[in-house]
């Protein structure tokens, strides 16, 4: 036997090091995973005495699930809610932050302002705009009769507008939030590159687009990475707001996975939900991971 | 003179100490000490945890060796999600809950909860114990012949009324649909842009506050755990009313009402005349109305009938606890279930007193003179039906509110909604009623 002498020495201590985290990471992320992939293939519903123990089933919770209309239904709601909250905010953030980007007295107050939304729990947030969406005496629809707004004003009855109104407590309270990103990122901004512009006769709208802007692209990588995940995991405004209804017309993906676990109490459905959720969720973060990379190199 | 003071310190200790050793075996025996969990929502504006915190003390005093912690635990759904993953992870659940009424089947099914018989058998009058309960109460408490649950904070559906407005407009406190809906259309006055609407009904989670609607058309929407009676005619008839009141009669806003938050404050403050809501909004209501608050059950559909149904959560006790645990929980309940006890807390919260004894101790009597409505609240009882409690209750109950939130915002007409949520109904009840 003969004994080879390592090339490299196995350090132990960066392991050693990670250890605490990974631990965690295994208990608390990757063995819940697995185990809902594991549950997603069996049948069990906790509240039918005779579905209590688990049956393989295969893929039956997802031909199930994909074959419902209301579960089609939930997934076209997710889209229109992530369709309708992740690019207003950014925009919203970022307008927001240009704002309030300059020195002038009293300008923490109209950050303040902005912000103040993210630190409100969100069922306080929802609280208060129950109140607004009243109609009749309520604030937004009294706000929005002085533009002139005619509409209906039954925003969380009405099974047109009731996405749209838990749309718009997301985008209130999420803008200020990633308002903040925004802001430090242009004040981290290299200012001679703006002097060149300046020199060159760049008007204000040149430069924003063609400096600010591209210059902020890693800020609204991240930022558009924190929405996504954002808008798939707030749910707690739809509870208070419309409880998923009027007809479900503002259930959305989590708010399902809730309704399957805790309220139809079917074990094997939520699992296949979860294993969805985090498929996709997976899946954005990579591809985004990726590209993102690839532009840096 | 030093001496003697100690002597007389020393005395009073022994003394003290004799009585006290003495008190406590003669009440405990040779009980081992035991603490238990009670997990408890928070439904109502009302101080429950230091309501529930006065009377453990009184419980614990009377008990010595049993400890009960209480954990506030969020809403009904809170709690019952907090002891399905407390039991689902392999934890010990809380010795006694308190949940909705309405859950008991999934409960049964999930095999979370003991009945409660035996206790009842060991009581010395077990059947007069339970029969003091008001009848109402108790019909979601039995299944298999066994008695599964104690009712505790119980309520019912009542028809709250500004009976200022009523005088004024010479009108008299509903007894039909029809003179209900008239009194609606006539208190509904509008002045410039604002409307003072002669009625509210709230309707993001409908099942509830219809029900009576349908009771009074002659047809509650179910019969048993297993059977829902959506597509009858007299249920529709009843959807129809609802829709009626805001498209017929003008006396209600229409469309789906996401309102059950703010209807009581509108009723106070005059933006209303009429609203329905739970027997349990009766103290705030109370407090913030500067006008005769009137309380009945809802009229029914011919003249001179009315209806109501009961809500609201009951004590369970956790088949998952230890049997001694099972034992001290038994006890709590008992202990809550004295008049006294029922009388306080009615008084103190607004809940229904749920015993007929509770009517006849002295707080409630006082308070029933100074407040006659909470009388009025109790009396709706007479008139109710079973509320909504079936096998697969989520399920059903989610597409019996899909189906009428359609109806009532015009996506679908009565009859063609509750036939759909008939159908669906059948489908989702067939796994768990071979």
């Amino acid at each position: 036997m003969s004994v080879q002498a390592p090339r490299k020495q196995l350090k132990p201590l960066p392991y050693l090091l990670i250890f605490p985290t990974a631990v965690f990471v295994a208990l608390f992320t990757a063995w819940p995973v697995l185990l809902s992939l594991y549950q997603s293939f069996f049948r069990q519903r906790m509240n039918i005495a005779r579905f209590r123990e688990p049956t393989f089933i295969g893929f039956g919770n997802y031909i199930d699930l994909f074959s419902d209309p209301y579960f089609i239904q939930t997934i076209k709601n997710t889209l229109n809610y992530i369709l309708g909250t992740v690019p207003i905010s950014i925009v919203l953030g970022f307008l927001f932050a240009l704002l309030v980007n300059r020195k002038v007295r009293g300008i923490g107050f109209f950050r303040l302002a902005f912000f103040h939304p993210m630190v409100l729990p969100m069922v306080s947030a929802a609280t208060i705009w129950m109140f607004f969406f009243t109609p009749d005496y309520g604030l937004f629809n009294t706000a929005l009769g002085l533009l002139g707004y005619t509409g209906p004003q039954n925003w969380t009855g009405n099974p047109n507008l009731a996405l749209l109104s838990v749309i718009i407590v997301a985008i209130w309270k999420n803008s200020g939030y990633y308002m903040i990103f925004y802001l430090a990122g242009l004040q981290n901004l290299p200012g001679d590159v703006y002097e060149a512009a300046a020199l060159d006769g760049a008007n204000g709208w040149q430069t924003l687009w063609q400096i600010t802007f591209p210059l902020l692209r890693r800020t609204t990588v991240f930022i558009s990475i924190v929405a996504f995940i954002d808008a798939f995991r707030t749910v707690d405004h739809i509870f208070v707001l419309t409880s998923g209804g009027p007809s479900r017309g503002s259930t959305v993906l989590l708010f399902e996975l809730w309704q399957q676990r805790f309220e139809y109490q079917d074990i094997g459905a939520s699992a296949a939900i979860t294993v969805i959720f985090v498929v996709v969720l997976l899946a954005f973060t990579v591809t985004n991971f990726i590209l993102s990379e690839r532009k840096e190199a | 003179m030093r001496n003697k003071k100690i002597l007389l310190v020393v005395l009073t200790f022994l003394l003290v100490g004799s009585v006290v050793g003495f008190s406590t075996t003669a009440i405990a025996q040779e009980e081992e000490p035991v603490t238990i969990q009670v997990f408890y929502p928070v439904a109502v504006d009302a101080p429950i945890a230091e309501i529930l915190n006065g009377y453990i003390d009184d419980f614990q005093a009377e008990y010595p060796y049993i400890t009960v912690e209480p954990v506030f635990s969020g809403g009904y759904a809170d709690v019952q999600t907090a002891i399905q993953t407390t039991i689902d992870g392999g934890g010990e659940p809380p010795a006694v809950a308190v949940l909705l009424a309405t859950a008991l089947y999934d409960l049964i099914n999930a095999d979370y909860i003991a009945p409660l018989d035996g206790y009842i058998a060991d009581m010395e009058d077990g059947e007069a114990y339970v029969e003091d309960f008001l009848p109402a109460f108790l019909a979601n408490s039995y299944y298999d012949d066994q008695l599964w649950s104690i009712p505790f904070q119980r309520s019912a559906v009542v028809l709250y009324y500004n009976a200022d407005m009523f005088a004024a407009a010479g009108l008299e406190p509903p007894t039909s649909w029809e003179s209900w809906a008239e009194a609606a259309q006539a208190l509904t006055v509008t002045e410039g842009d604002t409307t003072n609407w002669g009625m509210h009904f709230s309707s993001d989670w409908p099942y509830w506050l219809f029900q009576p609607l349908a009771i009074g058309a002659g047809q509650n929407i179910l019969e048993d755990d297993c059977t829902v009676v959506f597509d009858d005619p007299a249920v529709i008839e009843a959807v129809q009313f609802l829709i009626d009141l805001s498209g017929e009669y003008g006396a209600m806003p229409a469309g789906v009402q996401a309102s059950w938050g703010t209807d009581t404050t509108d009723l106070a403050s005059g933006a209303t005349a009429m609203i329905a809501h739970s027997s349990g909004s009766l103290a705030g209501l109370l407090a913030q109305s500067d006008f005769e608050l009137g309380v009945m059950p809802y009229p029914g559909k011919e003249e001179g009938t009315y209806a109501s149904v009961p809500g609201g959560g009951n004590f369970y006790i956790m088949k998952g606890a230890a049997p001694e645990k099972q034992d001290a929980a038994w006890k709590f309940i008992e202990f809550l279930s004295r008049p006294e006890y029922v009388a306080d807390y009615s008084i103190n919260t607004g809940y229904i007193a749920n015993r007929y004894s509770a009517y006849e101790t002295d707080a409630m009597v006082t308070y029933v003179e100074e407040v006659p409505q909470a009388l009025a609240t109790r009396d709706a009882l007479e008139f109710s039906g079973a509320e909504l409690a079936t096998q697969n209750l989520g399920q059903v109950r989610g597409i019996f509110h899909d189906y009428i939130q359609r109806a009532i915002n015009g996506e679908m007409a009565a009859a063609e909604a509750m036939a759909a949520a008939q159908v669906e109904a059948d489908a989702a009840l067939a796994d768990f009623c071979p």
